[in-house]
């Protein structure tokens, strides 16, 4: 019998770590969960967030979730967006049922209308169309529109931050356009994706997942640069978590790849086809509730279908179109993350090198917590207007040999 | 809060020298991994064999405060860096070749030091943004809570000493 033999059976006799009588952790309820009164969900409530393409807040009323609240988003008809809480303050009935009119909604079942601000404009069924109206406020939410997106600030009045700007939408050039898409890109799955918004979160500060995931499971899904492992270096920003990522390229050059996770939910993952330069997209991760987000990312590019293009296929297939078995062996993001669970049990993650920027995410998502009980503001938060212009660091910076070798990426 | 049997009934730890209290320790309550350091201190970069890569800030007296904690302690890492909290400092700190024994937790760690202190002694030295619960009146051991801009070595050790070993004679 060979050495190999006898420890497997010494081993087997023993039978340690099988998964009878198997305990699980849980998640961090703190970090994860969104809604009213949670202690993320409360630094998520000191920013703005994309919640709607503008051209989808019509005369016709909608339902949207946002951070756990069902509201309804309507466009009056003299063009101002609004963002109310359903139930309608007399007795009820859902806005949802409402009719849009020049300055407001109409509730269906009494005839109260309201505008933007929530402001009773009138009770038809009243004296007067209603003498005590101004005495009542259905409750609302400021929004604001920007870049084809409608904004939602759900925080406290006194709080309420400048919506920022982002210099690589400032200026458009010749020949290019914004590209606005509110269908998932970069989640690799469906339009809302049905699992806890962190998990999409956190694998922004992930790059070790893309050489096994993206290349060794769904073979080469990007460029064969990517299929590289490479050197990683993580780093705090004032506002976020960053990391350089250094490959080597055959050809003596060198590439860095810079992606951003930036507070309160942005996601700076340049084109991971590597479109050289800073980055021409970014996106916002916006939970409608503690399983269920969506994404809404912003682009600059000729190519109107740029956003979609960009969408990984799997042996030629989108994902829409795989049976069970190819999404089994061609597993991209969706597949991994959604398979985290409807909110992954965080507790119980043995954290490695890989984890390093998930970690320090987590760790910057815990300070902001504690900044936001404090009374202070979370890190990102807009006070004045001449700041309102936010930079963005990431890209894809190809290096020549030259440019490498004054750096210290590559060997003399 | 979840069980701490529950990690520890996937991983198990190596265990310390016999007979010596713990000293638990936080990367971030060692070196100071973000922002300025408040005191004098090297900037050291640091690498997991290329793996990945940070920066870090070093206070001056650091080393001799890990190496006087080491005379004293077992040491065990509890962190985010699980088993490279020892790989990657081991230069920067003088550590000893074989590494330390390590917990891979990153928030509320209390009860997976206890379950793995047996009853021994410990003192857990960490900053303060690790605790998302509130502590316990009663831990059962000593907390110690660092300033995350000075480390270890913005701590009077002679203090963490006589909390756990008692008045010195
Ligand atoms: S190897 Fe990372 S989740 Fe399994
Ligand atoms: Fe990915």
């Amino acid at each position: 019998m060979s050495d190999v033999t006898t420890t497997h059976a010494t081993e087997a006799a023993a039978d340690t770590g099988t998964a009878y009588g198997l305990e699980l952790g849980g998640p961090l309820d703190d970090l994860a969960r969104v809604g009213p009164g949670t202690p993320f969900g409360e630094v998520l409530r000191r920013y703005w967030h994309p919640i709607s393409k503008a051209e989808k807040a019509t005369t016709t009323p909608r339902r949207v979730k946002v951070l756990g609240e069902e509201l309804i988003l309507f466009r009056t008809r003299r063009g101002e967006p609004a963002l109310l809480h359903p139930r309608c303050i007399h007795r009820g009935a859902s806005l949802y049922y409402g009719g849009v009119e020049e300055d407001g909604i109409r509730c269906c079942y009494h005839g109260w209308v309201f505008d933007p601000q929530g402001h009773c404009l009138e009770q038809p069924c009243e004296p007067d169309l209603g003498q005590h109206r101004d005495k009542v406020r259905q409750p609302w939410y400021p929004v604001r529109e920007r870049y084809g997106l409608v904004w939602a600030y759900l925080g406290p009045a006194g709080k309420k931050p400048v919506l920022p700007r982002y210099d690589v939408f400032e200026t458009i050039p010749e020949g290019q356009q914004l590209i606005v898409n509110d269908a998932g890109v970069g989640g690799g799955g469906p339009e809302v994706l049905d699992f806890n918004w962190l998990q999409h979160w956190e694998n922004v500060m992930d790059p070790f997942h893309v050489p096994i995931l993206h290349a060794r499971f769904s073979g080469e899904q990007f460029t064969a640069e990517m299929a590289v492992i490479p050197e990683v270096t993580f780093e705090y920003t004032p506002v976020g978590v960053r990391s350089t990522q250094i490959r080597k390229l055959d050809d003596q050059r060198a590439l860095r790849r810079r992606t951003e996770v930036m507070f309160p939910n942005l996601r700076v993952v340049p084109s991971p086809r590597l479109t050289p330069g800073p980055t021409n997209l970014i996106g916002w991760v916006v939970p409608e509730d503690d399983t269920t987000f969506r994404i809404f990312t912003l682009a600059v590019h000729e190519d109107p279908d740029f956003l979609v293009k960009l969408r990984s296929t799997f042996g030629g297939k989108p994902w829409a179109e795989l049976s069970e078995e190819e999404h089994r062996r061609m597993p991209g993001d969706y597949e991994a993350q959604k398979s985290q669970g409807p909110i992954s049990l965080h507790s119980e993650d043995h954290l490695t090198t890989t984890d390093q920027g998930v970690a320090m995410l987590r760790r910057m998502m815990a300070r902001q917590i504690r900044a936001v009980t404090a009374g202070d503001d979370p890190v990102g938060v807009i006070r004045d207007p001449a700041d309102e212009i936010v930079g963005i660091t990431g890209g894809n910076f190809f290096l020549t040999r030259e440019e490498a070798l004054a750096e210290g990426l590559v060997d003399a | 809060m979840p069980s701490p049997a529950a990690l520890l009934a996937k991983y198990t730890p190596a265990a310390v020298t016999a007979g010596r209290p713990l000293a638990v320790l936080g990367v971030d309550g060692v070196v100071v991994l973000e922002g300025e350091a408040r005191v004098p201190a090297r900037l050291e970069h640091l690498s997991a064999r290329g793996k990945w890569v940070r920066d870090l800030q070093v206070p001056d007296g650091t080393r001799e405060a890990v190496a006087h904690l080491a005379r004293r302690y077992g040491i065990v890492w509890a962190s985010e860096w699980g088993p490279n909290a020892h790989l990657a400092l081991a230069g920067v700190l003088g550590l000893p070749a074989a590494p330390w024994p390590y917990l891979p937790v990153q928030f509320n760690k209390l009860a997976a030091i206890r379950e793995y202190a047996a009853g021994r002694p410990w003192v857990w030295i960490d900053d303060p943004v690790v605790d998302l619960d509130p502590l316990p009146g009663e831990p059962g051991g000593v907390i110690v809570r660092v300033d995350p801009a000075r480390g270890l070595a913005g701590l009077d050790l002679s203090v963490i000493d006589e909390a756990v070993f008692g008045p010195a004679a």
